[in-house]
């Protein structure tokens, strides 16, 4: 007996899946999906010398979609029913999953790289804090004592007492606690018209939807915030 | 702190940067300088010996001798360039261990890389692989954040050549029994740890 065809089973299952599109990267989506979402916040956060806020309603969204995808992609290949043009469908899914995978990695191992790099400066600062999920906030703390307890095994404890600081504020000498260095340049490309904002040496710049402009992060800063820019 | 005349406070402090910077461009991870180190160490507590002396020497506390600027700074200068050596240390390990997908035990089996490290740094390592073991925890319903983020995955199978034997592996079409020489065409999801921990090769 022939069954139903492959997608109004998918359906069936789980009727609030959501279509994956290819990104489209110069135009200004009037509805993202997801995975566009995603996309956009993972390159904000690949090219931002700062740790920028966790889209945890984004990521945590994917990651059910990805399981609920895996699961009807593992029920559908199981169905004797399936015929041979929907197992070639079932693998262009989890050809897309495997993707979609990626990005999501790609997006969580930036985030670690970052939060590791700053780890001491995030645990001295609410502010940044307040961008982190719980798990990076917890990992940041651990990594802060972890990295702190190798430099005290390794080499304060054997200095003289008052020698023993980690955050010394020496004239001349960089801080001991990296920090985001906010002054880099990034290319930044307008998703609508922005309000002008002020460059270090005082003028203003008024960047136009669809510009791509050269600028110190510091200076986009708060354009990135609200989103009326991105990062490429 | 004379035994050498020609040598000047912070000389061997360079030496130990020197050595970090040696070890990024030869993309290495050289022995730890334990000796170095100690060394160091000792010219900080002969430098801060100075320093009391200087500062017990002032007959009213507000004058100084012109040498205590040059020690301190002598000082401050060994103090950042030790943190530097053990901060460039902890990235290296770090790199190395993501770049096996973070195994932790194949890492530490390697006997060579174990000879140039300090007893702390194995310590670090273990306790970084637990702190990420927690992190890791909270997706692992879904995917392995572990694995390449190099390149995107084209296809959804990959053909590989065995390279050290693994033994029997589980995967979603059944056990494989990877040998010697062999190639295979299996699922990348499957056997991507193995690639990365250099027990598979793609063809």
């Amino acid at each position: 007996m022939a069954g139903p065809s492959f997608v109004p089973r998918a359906h069936d299952i789980y009727p609030d899946d959501v279509p994956m599109a290819a990104p489209n990267f110069f135009d200004v989506p009037a509805d993202e999906s997801p995975l566009q979402q995603l996309i956009r916040h993972w390159m904000n956060e690949r090219h931002s010398p700062d740790i920028l806020p966790g889209q945890e309603d984004v990521l945590g969204g994917l990651l059910d979609h990805i399981r609920r995808q895996s699961n009807t992609v593992h029920l559908l290949r199981s169905d004797p029913d399936s015929s041979e043009e929907e197992h070639f469908r079932i693998m262009l899914a989890q050809t897309e999953i495997e993707r979609v995978k990626f990005v999501v990695r790609s997006y969580i191992r930036t985030r670690l790289y970052k939060i590791e790099k700053y780890a001491r400066y995030i645990a001295n600062t609410p502010e940044v804090q307040e961008r982190l999920s719980q798990a990076e906030l917890n990992h940041a703390q651990t990594f802060a004592n972890l990295t702190e307890d190798h430099f005290n095994i390794s080499v304060l404890q054997a200095l003289p007492e008052h020698q023993r600081g980690l955050d010394d504020q020496t004239p001349f000498t960089p801080p001991m606690i990296p920090e985001p260095d906010k002054s880099r340049a990034v290319f930044v490309h307008a998703l609508d018209d922005c309000p002008p904002v002020r460059l270090p040496d005082g003028t203003t710049l008024r960047i136009q939807k669809g510009q791509i402009v050269l600028t110190p992060y510091a200076v986009v800063e708060q354009l990135l915030g609200i989103g009326s820019v991105e990062l490429v | 702190m004379s035994n050498v005349d020609s040598r000047q406070f912070g000389d061997l402090a360079t030496q130990l940067v020197q050595e970090s910077r040696r070890s990024t461009l030869t993309d290495t991870l050289l022995k730890y300088n334990d000796s170095l180190v100690r060394t160091v160490l000792r010219e900080q507590r002969a430098l801060e010996a100075l320093i009391t002396a200087a500062i017990a020497a002032s007959p009213d506390q507000t004058t100084f001798a012109p040498s205590l600027l040059l020690h301190q700074t002598a000082l401050l200068r060994n103090k950042r360039c030790l943190l530097a050596y053990h901060a460039h240390r902890l990235d290296r390990l770090r790199d190395m261990y993501w770049s096996l997908g973070g195994a932790l035990p194949a890492l530490l089996s390697d006997a060579s890389l174990r000879a140039r490290l300090a007893p702390a740094e194995v310590d670090f390592l273990r306790a970084y692989n637990t702190a990420l073991l927690d992190f890791r925890g909270a997706f692992s319903a879904e995917l392995d954040i572990t694995a390449g983020i190099t390149t995107p995955p084209r296809d959804l199978h990959v053909l590989v050549r065995v390279v050290r034997e693994c033994g029997v592996v589980q995967t979603e079409l059944g056990a494989i029994d990877f040998k010697g020489g062999q190639r295979y065409m299996v699922r990348r999801a499957d056997v991507e740890h193995l690639i990365v921990q250099g027990y598979l090769e793609e063809v």
